[in-house]
């Protein structure tokens, strides 16, 4: 396998977006990234595409409006799909082309618009990507199925309400230092335990937000991301992994299989463990979520995550620094475009570009994309110089 | 009776057994006639075999509650437009919903209606049965034994 590097990040800002469609959105952040890499389109040979839904698409193939906005006609584009892991996949999918000699210059780009469609429909959407025949006839939602995980893990290991809100608490802090964030406000403990219940005992600032955004990515071969890039930042750990479709069929309630199972094949891959990981972008779409991440990832040990919150050991300063960009609750959750974003804030933390939000001398940082409800997980690993 | 009785959105499939099975109060599984897997919800092929020749099989309604939650906010399908509620343009009646564990590891997934969801715990035994719907559809609802 050849050595690849992200050479270029772009990213739009995110937010409910009534002033752009899908392309236009896409345009953005294809164009940031180009002016970041120092390259025109002539210089890609490829591109991948990462869009969750059709539905919020409103149109089969939405990738090629993207495509076609940018003018890349003729060379290769295509999308990639697997709900709010898409943007990792589509990274991986962008790996696999110039590991394998297929291309040596490749743009991946994710982007979603889901305010497009009223907030119920995107509910039902969202609910969907569980068991459409089987668990949505019971009204389930996205929500619905993180709160049964959140019931589960507190009934387990007494994992609080408390402990839920202090991951919303440092993520709106963080979003409030990230320009592109949507929700750029800090919030206190108090407002976010007595928000309104979405679904219980999840709380509005349990959950991510519906969000249009985009981001994308320039990654390269070894031979050219030198030329390309003064600070290549090398992805050195892919692993992807799966787990059942419904929630009922998994082993457990309280960890997300196939993100342990994605970890170890990308820790492996990269030669580190947990231990050496020095800043993180986690899935938390709820703030269950990134408790569980954290165990799931060997940020601390299996029931701890709760305590490693309430200790601040997850803030810029402590032992492990983990969505320092604002995490999905803040920064906002364009699905397809959500494992890009990542792509960008660790690539931003690796060259040391990310100001007040650096963690000091990060080299090695981690990326972890659940999508559905844990049926499909990428984890990356991505190292500098 | 058409699965879609029971699923709102998909009508064909080679399980639609399972709907009227469960309007008799029966709660039916697949089961592999090579290896004897049982499916719940049913499928109509066995991944562990690739077998497709599978028989219906009674499974027990009581079990262990693994999980549950109350949904606040409803999708598309459950929600009432009553543009006056605060936060939202949905008001209904939310109804807590859980999992649960009956034999072999089966899940069975139902509504909770007659609980609040505060005092719905993790571990509870319980009973499933089926439902009749106002509008004909069918569901599963779940009480405490």
């Amino acid at each position: 396998m050849r050595k690849v590097a992200v050479v270029g990040i772009g990213h739009g800002k995110f937010g409910v977006r009534s002033d752009a469609s899908l392309r236009e959105l896409a345009f953005e952040a294809v164009k940031a990234c180009l002016d970041d890499s120092g390259l025109t389109l002539k210089d890609v040979d490829s591109m991948v595409t990462g869009i969750a839904g059709d539905e919020f698409a409103l149109g089969l193939q939405p990738s090629a409006q993207v495509h076609d906005y940018i003018g890349f006609h003729p060379k290769p584009n295509y999308r990639v799909e697997g709900a709010c892991a898409t943007g990792s996949i589509a990274l991986r999918t962008g790996l696999m082309n110039v590991a394998s000699g297929l291309a040596d210059v490749v743009l991946v780009v994710g982007v979603e618009k889901m305010t497009e469609v009223p907030t119920s429909i995107a509910t039902e959407i969202m609910g969907k990507a569980g068991d459409a025949i089987w668990e949505y006839p019971f009204g389930t939602t996205f929500p619905g199925y993180y709160a049964m995980i959140a019931n589960a893990h507190m009934a387990e290991y007494g994992t609080t309400e408390e402990q839920l809100a202090m991951v919303s608490v440092k993520n709106h802090y963080y979003g409030s230092l990230n320009p592109y964030a949507q929700m750029q406000k800090a919030i206190d403990l108090q407002k976010a335990l007595t928000s309104f219940t979405v679904a219980y005992p999840l709380k509005l600032y349990d959950c991510s937000l519906i969000t249009d955004g985009a981001a994308a990515v320039i990654i390269a071969s070894e031979e050219r991301a030198k030329r390309i890039s003064k600070k290549p930042v090398w992805i050195v750990g892919s692993g992807l992994a799966t787990d059942t479709l419904r929630l009922g069929d998994r082993k457990s309630l309280t960890s997300i299989l196939a993100a342990r199972e994605a970890a170890k094949t990308a820790y492996k891959m990269a030669g580190v463990g947990p231990s050496n990981i020095d800043v993180a972008t986690v899935h938390d779409c709820f703030t269950i979520a990134e408790i569980i991440a954290y165990e799931d990832l060997g940020f601390c040990e299996k029931g701890e995550g709760g305590k490693l919150i309430a200790a601040k050991e997850t803030y810029v300063g402590g032992r492990i620094p983990v969505n320092v960009d604002g995490g999905l609750k803040s920064k906002g959750h364009p699905i397809g475009a959500t494992g890009v974003s990542m792509t960008v804030e660790i690539t931003k933390q690796l060259r040391g570009e990310a100001g007040e939000r650096q963690v000091k001398n990060a080299e090695i940082g981690l990326a972890h994309n659940v999508g559905g409800t844990g049926q499909v997980v990428a984890v990356h690993i991505f190292r500098r110089e | 009776m058409d699965l879609k009785h029971f699923t709102l959105n998909i009508s064909q499939t080679k399980v639609n057994r399972f709907v009227d099975e469960l309007a008799a109060g029966r709660f039916m599984a697949t089961s592999c006639k090579k290896c004897g897997k049982k499916y719940y919800p049913p499928q109509a092929d066995c991944p562990d075999c690739m077998a497709s020749d599978m028989e219906w099989k009674q499974i027990s309604q009581e079990g262990t509650l693994v999980t549950f939650t109350k949904i606040h906010v409803p999708p598309e399908h459950f929600a009432v437009r009553q543009p006056l509620m605060p936060f939202s343009s949905i008001q209904f009646e939310p109804c807590p919903i859980g999992i649960l564990e009956v034999e072999g590891g089966l899940k069975i997934m139902g509504w909770i209606p007659k609980m609040d969801v505060k005092k719905i715990k993790v571990g509870m035994k319980m009973k499933a049965s089926s439902f009749t719907l106002p509008d004909g559809k069918l569901t599963i609802v779940m009480e405490p034994i």
